[in-house]
């Protein structure tokens, strides 16, 4: 299938100056190669889960509209944010990251997805492993659904991979379902060649003491967008996600997540540390979004970036919007160089400005890489740190 | 307590709310609308040269063309066919108080303008409605070639080159809607120009008064102060209270010349039926500093963010603001920061306070150009929650184009903490006294960077906006 796109994805959920070009992104591109539509095959699906394959995109978010009332509660206190684009995505089964155009796309090209159900109590104790290995020019498009009942656990990994040297197109949606005290680690490992588009969108929900963890690397790619929006809906849902990113050469990363608090002492903790070098740019929106009723919730987020060539551009747009008084929220933003001390401190040991350069980039990344509950994934995820380094 | 809680009751706000009647046939008044008729009346009415009369009519064909901010606070209760953008008194500006008009001279003796003006001030102006009604500079400062006038006089006198060579050149009319609005109808403003090398030791104060229900007013603020001077500048503004919606869409252009320094002041207590669609920005040369103070009380919807140009190496600017919402009022407000030169550094402090079903917004840029090696930019913004029907939303944004910067940003929200309040209320102190106590504390960063008179009077505005707060 040959696709025209023409998307805008990643919209801030409060817009603001124009002049800044942040408040969405634009997808654009004609006769692209979409030739796969289905996930990659998983081996044996563990005891516990039950796994419905290539479910169309429609059908796969009837879990989520069953319970759109209980996830889009509301205390009725009327006052939305200056600018809100809430609108926008309200059809959305759940509403994701990246936002409708994804749903539209998946559901234009045909795309599917496979449906995870985890029994209510189940512990899975082996991560469930989706390996996306992509050849040169060509195109996937695929999306899953994990839905974890009352007090069960799950981990899956999706490993995206290529030849450094391949183009094509590579997109995933993902939509997760946390029931009461229900646990979904997801880590999305992104090392696609430097001629890829990628697209990463994720959405989800969490009821009471639900909790949705998000490891991911955005490693390779020439443009990829990532999008994520947790909605903790019910007392004392946690939301934890740690990224990692390097944008080289021409790259370009987008960026937009979520934390979407509606039930008492939720939690979210967002934590993205990354290098750009080159004429690489990166645009952050990272959104914590104190509804009226979240009291007692908390919720952190922090940028970390690294800056080593004159032609990066790096633009961030840490947002709190807040309706609740009792409430505790927090963002903060490091981007630079390398300090002077620290480099001080490094050529007082005999180590050269580029060496320390390598060394905290390796730092960075394999702070988030070591959060991969797969050794021979960690490990190759640390063998490409290396090469690129 | 029981004293300090009349104290409290005791202020109110009819120190700014009082209304004077204009009398009809002591006034011209505009007719309500937005036309070329329009523009070519305030036009005649200014006496304007051809190049200004000609510069508006541009502006209002930008208006008509330039859409209406899709970003910010809602302005639909804005209507222009119903806002005047011209009222003036039929009498001129006057030098001295006692030549003052006795209704207007009344509003001004209220606001405690001459007595200022007496105690603390080099100079002073003071506009009433679309004009102003007085300008004062203080002999020494004149004497020192500071300039100090309205901005009719400066465009007519010897300084006429000067200020076509620098109207609306840093605020082009095309930048936004209200831009475009400001370059169409403005009237009235000061010129102040500090000669090279020239401290004035005292601030000079400018305060805008509009009296009138439905009018608009727009006045230009031209500021340059040249090489290796330095000034403080106060600016404060008040209106009574209406049904109608009232617009202030003013522009205060800011040059700071080489090695100079410049502190604007502003306490912003428009009533709750205004609408602030006001436009600041400063141009910073080589190791030039500006500084900003703002306290942002009034006003029903505000936009309102003073951009600081860091052009010059070295150059440097500090804001520190404070947004007081409270019922009825979205007050979105913050600043912008561009850097251009080498070693330029900014800060940004700002502190905003929500209650009663108010809208406070901080929303900011920092740019960082790639032309701007060694600069450092720092941003931090608090936000404190008095209840659970208002809103406190913070909404930064960073764009770096360099490797060779240094950026930090921190920002917090959250509420006044139950330990501090018990900890207060434990030594005998209410818990609305104690709840004052602690946003007074929560805007010490702000009101000690006033003048102390200005301290007292953000400090008693606070007291006013808190009193009868309790969350009990």
């Amino acid at each position: 299938m040959k696709k025209d796109l023409d998307m805008r994805v990643n919209v801030l959920p409060v817009l603001t100056y124009n002049f800044l070009h942040v408040n969405d992104s634009r997808i654009t591109g004609s006769d692209i190669t979409i030739d796969s539509l289905e996930c990659p095959e998983v081996g044996t699906v563990p005891a516990g889960v039950s796994l419905d394959r290539a479910v169309s995109f429609d059908k796969a978010g009837d879990i989520f509209r069953a319970n759109k009332d209980r996830i889009l509660v509301t205390t009725g206190v009327p006052g939305a944010p200056n600018a809100d684009m809430s609108y926008r995505d309200k059809d959305q089964a759940i509403r994701t990251g990246m936002g409708i155009d994804v749903d539209q796309l998946m559901i234009s090209t045909g795309a599917t997805v496979d449906v995870y159900t985890v029994a209510e109590g189940t512990k899975v104790a082996e991560p469930i492993v989706l390996r996306y290995e992509m050849k040169d020019g060509q195109g996937s498009l695929s999306g899953q659904v994990v839905h974890a009942g009352r007090n069960s656990e799950v981990t899956v990994i999706m490993t995206y991979i290529s030849d450094k040297e391949a183009s094509g197109f590579h997109g995933v949606s993902t939509r997760l379902l946390a029931e009461e005290g229900a646990k979904i680690n997801v880590v999305k490992v992104q090392l696609l060649g430097d001629g890829f588009m990628h697209l990463d969108d994720i959405g989800g929900a969490c009821f009471a003491k639900g909790q949705i963890d998000v490891v991911s690397l955005e490693l390779g790619a020439k443009k990829s967008w990532a999008g994520c929006y947790i909605n903790l809906v019910e007392g004392e849902a946690v939301f934890n996600s740690n990224m990692g990113y390097l944008c080289r050469q021409d790259h370009n990363l987008d960026i937009n997540y979520v934390s979407d608090h509606r039930g008492k002492k939720t939690n979210a903790d967002m934590q993205f540390k990354g290098v750009l070098m080159d004429t690489a740019q990166k645009t952050f929106r990272g959104t914590i979004d104190f509804k009226n009723g979240s009291a007692g919730s908390a919720g952190d987020e922090q940028e970390d970036t690294l800056l080593l060539s004159p032609g990066v551009v790096n633009k961030t747009m840490p947002v709190i919007l807040c309706q609740e008084e009792d409430v505790d929220g927090r963002h903060g933003a490091t981007i630079g160089q390398l300090g002077e001390e620290l480099l001080f401190y490094m050529q007082a040991r005999g180590i050269d400005e580029e060496e320390a350069k390598k060394i905290m980039i390796k730092a960075r990344l394999e702070s988030v890489a070591r959060m991969i509950p797969n050794p021979e994934i960690m490990q190759k995820v640390q063998y490409y740190i290396q090469n690129i380094v | 307590m029981s004293d300090n809680k009349q104290v409290v009751a005791d202020i109110n706000r009819s120190i700014y709310d009082f209304k004077d009647v204009e009398n009809e046939k002591d006034f011209y008044r505009l007719e309500e609308g937005l036309t070329e008729e329009t523009v070519l009346k305030v036009s005649e009415e200014k006496n304007d040269p051809d190049w200004m009369r000609e510069f508006r009519l541009k502006c209002l064909k930008l208006y008509n063309e330039i859409k209406f901010p899709d970003w910010g606070p809602d302005i639909d209760g804005l209507d222009m066919d119903k806002i005047s953008s011209y009222v003036r008194h039929k009498s001129d500006m006057k030098g001295k108080w006692e030549d003052v008009p006795e209704d207007i001279k009344n509003t001004f003796e209220k606001l405690g303008i001459p007595q200022a003006e007496r105690e603390s001030l080099a100079g002073v102006g003071a506009q009433y409605d679309s004009e102003l009604v007085y300008h004062n500079v203080k002999d020494e400062v004149a004497a020192q070639g500071v300039i100090y006038t309205d901005l009719e006089s400066a465009l007519r006198g010897e300084y006429a080159d000067m200020i076509k060579d620098h109207f609306m050149k840093l605020v082009p009319p095309t930048d936004h809607k209200f831009a475009a609005l400001h370059g169409a109808v403005w009237s009235g403003g000061s010129f102040v120009y500090v000669p090279k090398g020239v401290k004035v030791d005292i601030p000079l104060q400018s305060y805008f008064r509009l009296n009138a229900a439905g009018a608009g007013q727009f006045e230009h603020t031209l500021i340059i102060v040249d090489e290796g001077a330095d000034l403080h500048f106060i600016e404060g503004c008040s209106a009574p209270k209406y049904n109608v919606a009232n617009l202030h869409a003013g522009c205060v252009e800011l040059y700071v010349g080489k090695g100079a320094r410049l502190r604007y002041s502003t306490i912003e207590n428009w009533s709750k039926n205004m609408y602030n669609l006001n436009t600041k920005r400063a141009l910073v040369e080589e190791n030039g500093i500006m500084e900003w103070v703002s306290g942002s009380f009034g006003s029903h919807t505000s936009y309102l963010y003073p951009m600081t140009i860091l052009k010059g190496d070295h150059s440097k600017t500090e804001f520190t603001g404070i947004t007081f919402a409270g019922q009825g009022q979205n007050l979105d407000t913050g600043a912008k920061i561009v850097h251009q030169g080498k070693y330029t550094s900014s800060s940004i402090s700002t502190k905003s306070i929500s209650k009663d079903g108010g809208i406070g917004t901080y929303r900011s840029s920092v740019v960082i150009q790639n032309t701007a090696k060694k600069a450092k930019a720092s941003v931090s913004c608090d936000s404190l929650m008095l209840d659970s029907i208002s809103r406190a939303d913070t909404i930064p944004g960073m764009d770096i184009r360099t490797d060779d910067a240094d950026v930090g940003h921190e920002a917090k929200i959250g509420r006044i903490s139950d330990e501090a309040v018990f900890y207060l209320m434990s030594r005998g102190i209410s818990e609305e006294d104690a709840k004052t106590m602690i946003v007074s504390g929560f805007a010490n960063p702000v009101s000690k960077e006033l003048p102390l008179e200005y301290a007292v009077e953000m400090n008693n505005l606070i007291k006013l906006e808190m009193s009868g707060h309790s969350n009990a």
